[in-house]
């Protein structure tokens, strides 16, 4: 069975770093990543089942450590070799329990919430973070019976997405898929379960100017969940949602999902300007223009240092940049963030989301769900690719913008060649 | 030999091909057989003494006034305003007519001994014009007679401490003017009358209003009806800032205006062959056509522009009349349409244009896409008495590069009204609803317009709806050699040639169209019978 | 690295390698002040530098002088009658009056004299009062009034055979008139016993204007600035010499410096027309109040003080363009 091995090695580690500053996803051909036949892991403990993947995702994060940019910061949080892919849709391989209790019988499709907290490596007790739900911000993700991994796709012991030997989750990371939602629709869950815990995450008000920088899968969905969270009554509606999106069928996309106007990037802040009616001040040669008001909040869904810096100067005082976008390292002239009292709120993952008193506290995924179904946003898998085709699949997704693509995923239905 | 009027030509097989303004270059394309060419009468003879015809005009006004020495006395207040860099265009060469006017007020005015005085560019919602662009129109001597004590003002129509709401005319239109000037003892208006929609009550009404007292006319409905803008009775524009004109007579503010006429001499000896004639035209003119096109097609446009913006035209003074407002511009009117006025018979179903570098809201500045349209279609279009040149449902084509460039600091507005606007809506009615207040009352724009050179944020709005009756009333608008994108932007249709111009065109007009190409600069007025 | 380290290592050092810090127990005496009205400009009259200000003066100065503000000179045959030094009380419009001033002066007069200037413009940094007194062979006085030290140093300096320019406004005009002279001059005259020269320095305010003193905000909004100041332009120039003046008998000082400034505003009535002419001019008034109307502009409104004055000439105007 076909599987693709990330391995530790430094001379590939290299390489791939040195040709992907080419662009990104180029230098995969070269780096640690093989197409290899391997069986799916043993399973841990008690309360693991194997998941075999019908659809599995590339990330922004993906193509990160496939390039070899991703932040050091990991190095002790993923135990190699490991097999990528965290946003799968797959069928259990036996019966089984899934998170919100339901029972599965196989060959049941079921979504993979990929954190490995403390329910999955068996820490007894959980660490504060799980106890509330909040398995996103789990800080044992080094310790327990498996070897270190923050999710599945990072993990040793786990197996991932992008393999169709099937990889290994423990039942609390299963969320069965309803009957109406394609494949599509179910492998993009994930990445809407990261967009709707960002918008419930930021304080937006009623009559907010909201911006989101950025239009691949982050900055689409975002901007996907705050109309439809907003309509439910999970967070306030803004006055104007303004999404800069670089490439045509990004700009088309945001307005179909709801944003009030779409720009290119670098006309973003003259629109925000006119929203929160601002004054601006510099913007000679070499500094950025600062509002005098600016957007209330800002999703950062790039997470460049280029992308932050612009967030901070679009950004009112005492508002809020909220960095979706995985970041790296970045130089950043932190004197305005001081200056204006602005809040840069980090936005990882999932867990549960607090509904104030109008709502439940409920699962992050049980959200994503409902905001999957009533967007289709598996319109936005653009192209999928056996996994045999990796290196053409890594490059597309890299050049995704470019290409006219948003997500790229393999599928591992039709087997390894096709 | 004697002044030639105003011609219309019939293309034939030996006639030469017809020149084009393009932005800041031209060309020279061939029109199909039977095709019209309308050109404007020869220059007007300029005055032999300007100076001495503005004393007399001052000492003789017409109208219900007093010599102008007569209405000068010690102790009072006198205000003098002038027409800002819009006009003339291109920029006239030194002296300028305001420079002429206001020296000759001002040695009367130091003569009676009137220590109060202020000069105020009535430049309603235009950009302030800089330290050059004052000097140029006031010559040294009055500037620095008057900037350093800080008595040369320029109007701002966003200072609540220098406004004064005179009252609401019978159709209920609020008439807010400059309060210096509406407090003054004298308001003495000095007009350039460069084309027949200038002056009249239009100079004070709507020179020295507020966005508060413009709103009233400057609207689409008020433009849609204005048929056209340049012909004052048939203008709804100008009935509007008629009643509001007579509302400040009436309370109290005496105006004692001062209107002058050019002739169209437009260009300099070395730009000469752009006001002949072709078949006219010299050897040297057909070199220095071949030189200056090829040359100005080779730089860069940055450099084309300054080359043109550079040009100072030689305008030179055909009348000068002064008094009481309306009775002067009467005549003022008259003398434009000698200057201006060629008969046409019938309407055309395709109108062509060439369109020039430069637009009243474009001196020493970029001709971005929305000036284009307003040139175009807004000034090209309208400048006919009657009915408009172009049939109901007819095509226009214009010529211009119109590439997507703004000038930052003159048009901020105008960029956000491209990219946040035009991407949303082309009609004049519904961004009139949409978007029109929030730009209007933008603080930004607000700010730079009052410390900057900026034109008002409402600004860009009040250029499309100087298309609206030509958006209106034609049925497409084609664009020969656009930038696609930015044409598209705007609602019109790009073609590479004038002939894929005619082609696209055909679907609207049928296939053996009725052609009218108007020669324009020079400035001409059309009288469609 | 080897730069930054050897510089924390400097930075890091302490007495005694580097300078002792005072204690703060210990009151601290005020430096000495060795500038303005104080400052000790003796070494400026030693012979080597006045060869050296001779030199500089003849083969820098006066050429640029003559390249910068070309002008025309009458009058000097007023001086050529003269013995011994004089006091030169002229009009202030511009800072090229100075050097254009000294440069005119006939070789006799130039290298022995010194100019009378504004303590608080000219001397009030080291730098400064050197470069100034080498230069022109400045001396510090007050603006405002006569200053006992500053008073008799000048008339010891006069005395001594040294002339002296003095520009009696006590400043550059704001506007381009003249403003009232004050006593200074005239008192010097009495005092020494020798005689004023009145001149007239015409059309420098053209050439090197005077920076308007707003504070950043131009007074009509923007466009209204005035950004000529402080920059060279061509302009006609003339220095006019009138007959030297002393004090008659038992005169005032006070009315003395009236007569003065009467004189220098007939010379300036002198540009325009001839001697004569001007003479009739100012005379069918009576002097004192001829040299108000003649050169310190009308008692009105700014605007009309700024129209009487004589047009600055035109020039070419390049259009603004945008970067």
């Amino acid at each position: 069975m076909s599987t693709l091995l990330f391995e530790r090695s430094l001379p590939r580690f290299a390489a791939a770093r040195v040709v992907s500053s080419l662009g990104s996803g180029r230098g995969v051909g070269i780096g640690p990543l093989r197409l290899v036949e391997r069986d799916a892991p043993r399973l841990p403990a008690a309360g693991w089942v194997r998941v075999d993947p019908t659809l599995s995702g590339i990330c922004g994060s993906d193509l990160a450590t496939l390039d070899g940019r991703s932040s050091r910061y990991f190095e002790d949080i993923v135990s190699f070799p490991f097999v990528p892919g965290h946003e799968v849709v797959g069928t259990v391989a036996s019966d089984a329990v899934a998170a919100d209790g339901r029972a599965l019988t196989a060959g049941d499709r079921v979504v993979l919430q990929p954190v490995l907290g403390c329910a999955a490596r068996g820490i007894e007790p959980p660490c504060a973070a799980c106890q509330g739900g909040h398995v996103g911000n789990c800080g044992r993700t080094a310790f327990g019976h498996i070897r270190p991994g923050l999710q599945t796709g990072f993990c040793a012991d786990t197996g991932g997405g992008w393999s169709s030997a099937g990889l290994v989750a423990h039942e609390s990371q299963l969320y069965p898929v309803p009957e109406d939602l394609s494949d599509e629709d179910a492998v993009t869950v994930e990445p809407v379960a990261c967009a709707v815990h960002a918008v419930l995450g930021a304080p937006v008000a009623g009559g907010d100017v909201v911006a989101v920088l950025g239009a691949g899968t982050l900055g689409l969905l975002v901007t996907a969940s705050l109309g439809h969270l907003a309509a439910l009554g999970r967070c306030a509606t803004p006055s104007a949602l303004l999404v800069g999106a670089r490439y045509g069928h990004q700009q088309k996309l945001a307005r179909r999902l709801g944003a009030t106007e779409v720009l290119p990037p670098d006309q973003l802040p003259r629109a925000v300007r006119r929203h929160s009616r601002s004054l601006s001040f510099g913007g000679d040669p070499g500094t950025t223009a600062t509002l005098s008001d600016g957007a209330d909040v800002v999703f950062d869904c790039v997470g460049s240092p280029e992308s932050i810096a612009q967030a901070l100067a679009m950004v009112r005082p005492r508002g809020t940049v909220a960095l979706v976008g995985m970041p790296g390292r970045a130089t950043l002239d932190l004197a305005p963030l001081w200056h204006r009292e602005v809040r840069l709120a980090g936005a990882y993952a999932y867990g549960s989301e607090a509904g104030g008193s109008a709502h439940d506290a409920v699962s992050t995924f049980s959200l994503a769900f409902d905001v999957a179904a009533a967007h289709r946003t598996g319109q936005l898998v653009s192209a999928t690719y056996p996994l045999s085709r990796f290196e053409d699949a890594v490059a597309h997704a890299g050049a995704a913008g470019r290409r006219g693509a948003v997500k790229i995923a393999f599928d591992t239905r039709k087997g390894p060649s096709r | 030999m004697s002044r030639r009027p105003g011609f219309v030509l019939e293309v034939d097989k030996s006639t030469p091909s017809t020149l084009f303004w393009n932005g800041e270059g031209f060309v020279l394309e061939a029109l199909p057989e039977g095709s019209r060419v309308v050109y404007a009468p020869e220059p007007v003879k300029a005055l032999e003494d300007p100076y001495g015809a503005i004393r007399h005009a001052l000492l003789h006004p017409v109208g219900d006034r007093d010599p102008l020495p007569a209405l000068l006395r010690p102790g009072m207040k006198l205000t003098i305003c002038f027409d800002d860099v819009s006009l003339p265009l291109p920029p006239m060469a030194s002296p300028d007519i305001r420079q002429m006017v206001i020296e000759t007020v001002l040695d009367m005015a130091a003569e009676a001994g009137v220590d109060d005085v202020v000069l105020v560019a009535a430049l309603a919602l235009h950009r302030r014009m800089t330290e050059e662009e004052l000097r140029h129109a006031l010559g040294d001597r009055v500037y620095d007679a008057f900037a350093p004590h800080g008595l040369l003002t320029q109007h701002d129509a966003e200072d609540p401490d220098n406004l004064v709401h005179l009252g609401q005319t019978d159709q209920g239109e609020d008439v807010e003017i400059n309060k210096r000037a509406a407090t003054s003892d004298l308001l003495v208006y000095v007009n350039i009358n460069l084309v027949s929609m200038d002056g009249g009550h239009k100079s004070v009404a709507t020179g020295l209003a507020s966005y508060r007292s413009l709103r009233h006319h400057h609207n689409p409905s008020t433009m849609r009806h204005s048929r056209s803008f340049m012909d004052q009775p048939s203008s709804e524009l100008h009935s509007s800032n008629w009643r509001m004109g007579r509302l400040i007579a009436d309370s109290g503010v005496e105006v004692f205006q001062i209107e002058t006429t050019l002739n169209n001499d437009t260009f300099p000896t070395n730009f000469a062959f752009l006001q002949k004639r072709e078949w006219e035209w010299s050897l040297r003119d057909r070199t220095t056509y071949a030189a200056t096109s090829t040359a100005l097609a080779k730089v860069p446009p940055r450099l084309s522009r300054q080359i043109l913006h550079s040009i100072r035209s030689p305008h030179a003074l055909t009348s000068v009349q002064a008094g009481e407002v309306e009775a002067v511009h009467a005549l003022t009117t008259a003398n434009v349409w000698t200057q201006q006025g060629v008969d046409v018979e019938g309407q055309t179903d395709i109108l062509t244009m060439g369109l020039p570098y430069i637009c009243p809201y474009n001196v020493n500045s970029i001709m971005n896409p929305i000036l284009v349209a307003c040139l175009g279609l807004g000034y090209f279009f309208n400048m006919y008495r009657g009915r408009p040149l172009v049939r109901e449902g007819g095509v226009v084509i214009m010529r211009h590069p119109t590439r997507p460039e703004f000038h930052p600091g003159h048009h901020p507005s105008y960029i956000d009204f491209y990219e946040q606007v035009l991407t949303q809506t082309v009609d004049p009615t519904e961004m009139h609803k949409q978007f029109e207040e929030s730009f209007a009352t933008d603080p930004w724009y607000v700010h730079l317009y009052r410390t900057g050179h900026a034109y008002h944020g409402v600004h860009p709005f009040y250029m499309w709806y100087w298309c609206a009756h030509a958006l209106a009333h034609v049925g497409r608008v084609i664009v020969v050699g656009g930038n696609p994108a930015a044409v598209r932007r705007l609602g019109f249709s790009p073609a590479s040639s004038l002939d894929d111009a005619l082609e696209i065109a055909s679907d609207i007009v049928g296939p053996s169209p009725t052609l009218t190409h108007v020669h324009n600069p020079p400035i001409l007025m059309a009288d469609v019978h | 690295m080897a730069g930054s380290g050897l510089r924390r290592r400097i930075g890091a050092a302490r007495f005694p390698l580097a300078a002792p810090t005072w204690p703060t127990t210990v009151e601290r005496p005020e430096p000495e002040r060795r500038v303005g009205l104080d400052y000790d400009h003796e070494w400026s009259r030693r012979y080597p530098v006045r060869l050296a200000r001779a030199m500089v003066l003849d083969n820098v100065t006066r050429p640029v002088a003559r390249l910068v503000a070309p002008a025309t000179v009458r009058g000097l045959e007023h001086l050529g009658r003269l013995e011994g030094p004089v006091i030169f009380a002229a009009n202030h419009a511009s800072h090229l009056d100075t050097p254009l001033l000294l440069t005119t002066l006939p070789t006799g007069f130039r290298h022995r004299t010194v100019v009378a200037a504004a303590s608080d413009y000219f001397f009030d940094r080291t730098w400064k009062s050197v470069l100034w007194s080498f230069a022109l062979a400045a001396i510090p006085i007050e603006r405002s009034k006569v200053n006992r030290k500053s008073a008799d140093t000048a008339a010891d300096l006069v005395e001594d055979g040294w002339n002296l320019v003095i520009f009696p406004e006590g400043g550059r005009s704001p506007d381009g008139w003249t403003q009232p002279f004050r006593g200074g001059a005239a008192y010097l005259a009495r005092r020494t016993g020798r005689p004023v020269v009145p001149v007239y320095l015409h059309g420098t305010r053209h050439v090197l204007p005077k920076t308007p003193e707003w504070d950043g905000r131009a007074p009509g909004g923007s466009g209204t600035e005035d950004r000529r100041g402080g920059r060279l332009r061509r302009s006609p120039i003339a220095v006019l010499f009138g007959a030297p003046m002393v004090p008659d008998e038992g005169e005032s000082a006070r009315r003395f410096s009236d007569r003065v400034e009467a004189a220098v505003a007939t010379l300036s009535r002198e540009v325009a027309s001839d001697w004569w002419q001007a003479r009739r001019a100012v005379s069918a008034v009576a002097p004192v109040a001829g040299a108000e109307t003649a050169h310190r502009g009308p008692d009105a409104a700014a605007w009309r003080r700024s129209w009487a004055l004589d047009p600055p000439p035109s020039r070419a105007r390049r259009p603004e363009w945008p970067d």
